[in-house]
C-alpha cells in the first residue's frame, strides 16, 4: 500500500506587505499551521512557490534557509518552546549565538531585549522557573533579538490567561506599531484577531476571504502621526 | 555557531543528563583503563626482562651442542628453552676454532650436571656448573656477595648462588662452611649476589670428577667474550660459519648453536610486546562495548531533544550546527571517560605493580593514544546519531513529543 498525499493548502495565492499586521485564522485543520510553517521557511511547498525577498525558498541550500530564518524571521509559539536547560538569557542569546555574533555584543543585545519584555531581573532563570506568561515573554525576546523583519506567532496567548493573554498581544501590537515589524499572528480566536490589520481565514486548506481592519489601519496611521 | 559555542552547548547537554552520561562515561572508563593497566604492566614487564638481560652482558656469545631455533637462554644461564634432539657434544676442536678468531677476549668453557649434596646431615639434589675458573670471573654476570670468586689455583673449593645458601637447606650456608658433593667435601669459599640461583660453581677439572656422565675435553657450553666496539651479531654469524666448516656440518645438519644475548632481549622483547599488545587487544573489547554505549546514548538523547533540535533550527541553527553538538556531545564523553579511565588505569597498574612486585610505565605515548583513541570512539560512535539529528525537518522536529 503506498502513501497518499494530502494537500494541506490548495490554491493559495497570497502576498504579504512589508509591515503589515496579519491574522491568519480559521478552525483546526484548515491549514494555518502549514500556512505558518511555510511562510517562516520551516517547510517547503510540495508545489508552488514562495517568494521571500524575492527569492524562491525551495532553491535555497540548507544553509541559507537556516540563515534566512535565523535574520528575517522571529517564531513565537504556543507552548513557548524555550531549551529547559538554558536560562532565561541564554535563550534569548542562542539565536545571536547561531548567527557568530561577538560575545560582548549578543550579551547587549540580550540584556536590552530582556529589559524591554520586562523581565531583566529574570534573565538567570530557568524557564522552569517562570511563569506562562513570561514564559512567553523570554520567547517573544527571543523572537526579537535578532531584529527580524518577520515575527511570526503561532497560537501565542493559547497556553495563557486572558489577562496574561492581552498583555501579550499588546505587546506584540506595539511591535508592530512602533518598530514597523511584520507581523503574522495564526489563531483560531477571532477577539485575538482583532489586534490585527488584515484578516486571512482558511477553510480546508483555501483562503475564503482577506480582509482589512480598517479600524486597526486608521490606528497605526493616528499612531504615525 | 562558532566551534566554541557549539562545544560549550555539547558539555550542557552531557551536565543536564548527568546520570546517563556518567554511566556511559563508565564505559569508556573501563576500557582504557584496562588498556592502560595492561600496557603499563607489559611496558614494565619489557623493561625488566631488557634489564635483567643487560645484566647478562651484551658482549657474551654462548655456544651450545645441538641446534634448535626455538629460544635460548644467555651465557650462563640455568634455563635452555630450546630443544635439542642431537647428542652433539663441544669439544677441543671447537674451542681451537674459537681462539682463532681475533674478536674473542675471553674463553669459558662449562659443563652441568646435578650432584647429591650433604649439608649438616641434610641430603639434597642441586645442580652443578663446572667452570674455568681462569676466566670464569670475566665472563659470568653475577657479582659476589660474600667471600670471592674461584681462583686459578683452587681446588676443592666452590662458589654457590644465594638462594643455595640462604634456602635450600635449614641452616643456612656460610663462607668456609663444607659441603659433601659426590661424597668428596667441598669449602664454599664465595656466595654469589642476591638473586642468584641454587647452582653450585665449582672448577671445571673437578666437576669431571664429580658428574658421572661427563667426558673429560667435552664441554656443555663454550662462553665467549669479545672485545669492545665488536659487532655481535657479525660475530655470531662469523663464528657459526667457521664451526660448521670445522664440524663439517651445513645449515640443515646443524648440531650446535651460537646464540647471543642481543638475539635473546630481541625475541623476549618481541614475545611481551606480542603478549602486551594481545591482552591489550582484549581489553580493547571493553571500548568497543563502550562506543556501543555512547551511540546508545547519544540516539537517546536525539529522541530525547527532537524538539529542541527543532526549535533550534527555527531560530537560524544549521544542519553543521547540530551536527557539532551532538558531536561534541559524544567526543566530550569519550574525553572525560579518557581521562578518569587513564587515572583508573594508573592506580590499577600501581596497585598491580606493587602486589606483583614489579615496576609498570604508563608513558606520555601511551597516555597521548588512550585519550585520542577515547575521543575518537566517542566521535565515531556519535557520528550517526548526530547526522540523524542534524536531518531532521524542523517541522517534524517541533511537532515531537
Amino acid at each position: 500500500m503506498g502513501e497518499v498525499e494530502v494537500p494541506a493548502l490548495k490554491g493559495v495565492d497570497l502576498t504579504i506587505r512589508r509591515g503589515d499586521f496579519v491574522a491568519i485564522i480559521g478552525a483546526s485543520g484548515s491549514g494555518k499551521s502549514t500556512l505558518m510553517n511555510l511562510i517562516g521557511c520551516l517547510d517547503i511547498p510540495s508545489k508552488g512557490t514562495i517568494l521571500l525577498h524575492g527569492k524562491d525558498i525551495a532553491k535555497l541550500s540548507e544553509s541559507d534557509l537556516a540563515s534566512l530564518r535565523g535574520r528575517t524571521i522571529g517564531f513565537i509559539f504556543q507552548q513557548y518552546n524555550l531549551i529547559p536547560t538554558m536560562s532565561a538569557f541564554a535563550n534569548v542569546r542562542l539565536p545571536l549565538e547561531l548567527q557568530e555574533m561577538g560575545d560582548r555584543e549578543s550579551k547587549a543585545r540580550a540584556d536590552k531585549t530582556l529589559t524591554l519584555v520586562g523581565l531583566a531581573d529574570y534573565a538567570h532563570h530557568l524557564p522552569s522557573q517562570l511563569s506562562g506568561g513570561q514564559q512567553q515573554r523570554v520567547s517573544i525576546a527571543r523572537s526579537l533579538v535578532t531584529e527580524p523583519e518577520i515575527v511570526l506567532a503561532d497560537e501565542p496567548t493559547g497556553a495563557l490567561d486572558s489577562v496574561t493573554g492581552r498583555e501579550v498581544i499588546e505587546l506584540m501590537q506595539r511591535l508592530w506599531k512602533e518598530q514597523g515589524k511584520t507581523v503574522i499572528l495564526v489563531t483560531h480566536d477571532l477577539n485575538l484577531a482583532q489586534y490585527a490589520h488584515t484578516h486571512i481565514e482558511l477553510k480546508d486548506g483555501r483562503i475564503l476571504s482577506i480582509m482589512e481592519n480598517t479600524h486597526m489601519r486608521m490606528f497605526k496611521e493616528r499612531s504615525k502621526e | 555557531m562558532k566551534l566554541v559555542k557549539c562545544l560549550r552547548h555539547a558539555l550542557t547537554m552531557v551536565l543536564h543528563s548527568r546520570l546517563r552520561s556518567w554511566l556511559t562515561i563508565i564505559g569508556i572508563v573501563i576500557g582504557v583503563a584496562s588498556v592502560i593497566a595492561i600496557v603499563s604492566l607489559g611496558a614494565g614487564m619489557e623493561a625488566a626482562v631488557n634489564s635483567q638481560i643487560s645484566g647478562l652482558g651484551a658482549d657474551l656469545v654462548t655456544v651450545s651442542p645441538g641446534y634448535s631455533r626455538a629460544m635460548r637462554f644467555g651465557p650462563g644461564g640455568d634455563f635452555d628453552g630450546g630443544s635439542s634432539a642431537s647428542d652433539a657434544t663441544l669439544g677441543r676442536q671447537d674451542l681451537q676454532v674459537v681462539r682463532g678468531l681475533p674478536e674473542v677476549k675471553a674463553i669459558g668453557t662449562q659443563i652441568r650436571g646435578s650432584v647429591e649434596v650433604y649439608y649438616l646431615g641434610e641430603k639434597a639434589t642441586i645442580s652443578l656448573t663446572g667452570v674455568d675458573q681462569s676466566t670464569w670471573k670475566d665472563i659470568t654476570t653475577d657479582g659476589i656477595g660474600e667471600g670471592r670468586m674461584l681462583g686459578p689455583a683452587d681446588s676443592n673449593v666452590v662458589v654457590i648462588g644465594e638462594r643455595l645458601a640462604t634456602e635450600h637447606f635449614d641452616k643456612p650456608i656460610g663462607i668456609n662452611q663444607l659441603l659433601t658433593i659426590e661424597g668428596r667435601s667441598f669449602r664454599v669459599v664465595g656466595i654469589l649476589e642476591e638473586g642468584t640461583g641454587s647452582t653450585i660453581h665449582m672448577p671445571i677439572s673437578q666437576a669431571y670428577q664429580v658428574l658421572e656422565d661427563s667426558v673429560r675435553g667435552e664441554y656443555d657450553s663454550i662462553i665467549i667474550k669479545v672485545k669492545d666496539g665488536v659487532d655481535v651479531q657479525a660475530f655470531v654469524d662469523k663464528l657459526e660459519k667457521r664451526l660448521m666448516l670445522s664440524r663439517h656440518v651445513t645449515s640443515k645438519d646443524q648440531d650446535f648453536s651460537v646464540s647471543s644475548n642481543i638475539q635473546f632481549a630481541s625475541r623476549m622483547s618481541d614475545m611481551t610486546s606480542t603478549m602486551t599488545m594481545f591482552l591489550a587487544g582484549i581489553a580493547a573489547i571493553s571500548l568497543l562495548v563502550g562506543a556501543v554505549g555512547i551511540a546508545n546514548t547519544m540516539f537517546t538523547s536525539v529522541l530525547e531533544k527532537t524538539k529542541e533540535i527543532g526549535i533550534m533550527k527555527a531560530i537560524g541553527a544549521r544542519n553543521r550546527d547540530i551536527m557539532l553538538i551532538f558531536l561534541f556531545n559524544a567526543g566530550s564523553i569519550g574525553l572525560v571517560g579518557g581521562f578518569l579511565g587513564i587515572g583508573l588505569g594508573w592506580i590499577i597498574s600501581k596497585g598491580l605493580g606493587a602486589a606483583m612486585e614489579m615496576s609498570t610505565i604508563v608513558s606520555g605515548g601511551i597516555v597521548a593514544i588512550a585519550l585520542l583513541v577515547s575521543v575518537g570512539v566517542g566521535i565515531i560512535a556519535g557520528i550517526v546519531p548526530a547526522y540523524q539529528a542534524s536531518q531532521l525537518s524542523p517541522v517534524d522536529a517541533l511537532r515531537y513529543e
